[in-house]
Order: C-alpha cells, then structure tokens, then sequence
C-alpha cells in the first residue's frame, strides 16, 4: 500500500501536487515509456526537480512497486505489485473523476 | 425495488472506500458514508415496507412502515447534506461548507425538509452536470442522469401526497438512477 500525502495546507492551490500524486505521476511516466524508462524521461515527465525525482525514485523502490534495472544506465520499471496499484488507481481515479473528484 | 436500490448503493459504498484506501482522498471518505447512510435507509425502509406487507396492512403496523420512511428519509437527508459538504470541501471554502450542515438542523420530516432535501440533490446533480460539461465522459453523464433521477423521485414523493399516482413514479425514478449508478460502476471495474 502506497502511503497517502502530506497534510495539505489549508489553502491548497489547484497547482499543489500531493506526495501520493507524484507517486502515480512518476508510476505513469515509467508505464508510458513501455515500462523501461530512464530518470531524465521521469524527471521531464513527472515535473520534477533532480533531487526530489530521487527522494522519490527511492521511497518507490522501498516500497516495492518499482526496481531498478540495467547495467550501464539506470533503468526503472514498474514491478509486478505497481502494475498491479497502477490498475487499481486507474479504476480508483475513474470511479472519482465519475462523481467530479480530483485524486 | 428498495432493497436493489440498497444493494447498488453499499456497492457504490464500497468502491468509494477502495479508493480512499489507496488514495486517502477525504472526498471519496464522505461519498463512501453517503452512500452507507442511503443504503442503510433503503434497506430499513424496504425492511419495514416487508414487514407491513407480511402484516397485510394491519393498522397496528402501520406504524412501522411511517418509522422506516422517517428513517430513511433522515438518512437520505444526513447523505445527501455530506455529499454536499464533499463537493464544498473540495473548493475548501469554509463559509460555504458551513451551510451543508443545515439540514441537521431540520431532523423532523415535513414538506419544508422535503424541500431542503430536493434542494440537496439538485445541488449535487448540478455539480454533476458541471464535471459532464467539463469533461464529456459516459462515467460522469452516467453519474449526472443518477443524481437528476433521484431528485425527480423526490419531487414525485413530495407530490404524491396531492397526486397518489406519483408514488409509483418516485419509485421508478428512484430505482433508474441507482440502476445508472450500477452501470457507472460496472464500466469503471470493467477490465481494462
């Protein structure tokens, strides 16, 4: 189970990324990219700065929903148990966007 | 015709809750005991329509039929003020999210909280028809033709006390948009 954000600040903008949906922003790139992709790719994708992208990249890979591949260059992909999170967001994320709620 | 409500409702529920569970979105929290308050008050409401029916109408009974309608009505009034309060909570507008909790304040059923309760549902399935205008999506005009039969219903319950006609259409009604709820939920969960 991926842990959910940060609290929010009272006055969240509609810009404000949860820790949550930066996870499954960096989990989508890595899928969009055939489940191979590099961190420069992730880093454009996600929207991220260098130093958060690994913050990140490495909170995911304690988690288990991705691993790092490839001798030369980094590589991640989602493991068998992000796959299967990123089914269940999609579902999640359709069901809410049905009703007119943001997750 | 209570009880499939009922059972579409805990369904609708409970994928409310799968998704707070993965996201810990609070909105999807209230859609979730919003539809455990409907549901629940659909099932107590059919429950006590089985009974009467058992009874054969006995007057002695009557009672309980009024009891599980109040109760149902109390629970539809509690669900659709949260879902209301959810919509408000996601513009994070304190003053706004204050008025949702008015309907607590009218827990006797009369014409006037049969009103506030139209009024709820009609509030809910405008914001509804908005995300269908922003979005064009099956999902969300499933949803937005769900909350717009709902609030149809209760204008038919309201009216049926003028026009005795209208009870069967409220139930029609009623059951439609808990059947567009299902067929929401269905295409959502539907392999991808």
């Amino acid at each position: 189970m991926i842990p959910s954000g940060q609290p929010q600040p009272q006055k969240a903008t509609a810009k404000y990324r949860s820790q949550f949906r930066i996870y499954v922003d960096i989990m989508h790139v890595i899928q969009r990219e055939n489940n191979e992709a590099k961190p420069t790719r992730i880093l454009y994708g996600a929207n991220l700065s260098h130093d958060r992208l690994i913050k990140y990249l490495d909170e995911l890979k304690a988690l288990g929903v991705i691993q790092e591949t490839g001798t030369d260059d980094k590589v991640y992909s989602l493991t068998q148990k992000g796959i299967e999170f990123m089914n269940n967001f999609r579902k999640v994320e359709s069901f809410a966007s049905a009703f007119g709620f943001k997750i | 015709m209570e009880f499939i409500a009922s059972v579409i409702a805990i369904a609708v529920a409970y994928q409310a809750l799968r998704g707070y569970n993965l996201s810990k979105e609070r909105t999807l929290l209230y859609l979730n005991l919003s539809f455990v308050l409907i549901g629940a008050g659909l099932l107590v409401d059919g429950l006590s329509d089985l009974i009467v029916l058992l009874a054969r109408g006995e007057r002695g009974f009557l009672f309980v039929f009024n009891l599980g309608y109040t109760i149902n009505f109390l629970a539809q009034l509690l669900a659709y003020g949260l879902l209301v309060f959810a919509y408000l909570y996601q513009t994070r507008s304190p003053s706004s999210i204050a008025l949702a909790a008015l309907p607590v304040m009218f827990i006797q059923r009369n014409t006037l909280t049969e009103l506030i309760l139209i009024f709820l549902l009609v509030y809910v399935a405008t914001q509804t028809a908005m995300n269908y205008s922003a979005n064009k999506n099956v999902n969300a005009l499933l949803v937005f033709g769900a909350f717009a039969s709902l609030s149809i219903a209760h204008l038919f319950f309201l009216l049926y006390i003028l026009i005795p006609t209208f009870f069967p259409l409220a139930h029609i009604a009623q059951l439609f948009g808990f059947l567009l709820l299902l067929a929401m939920l269905l295409r959502v969960n539907q392999p991808a």
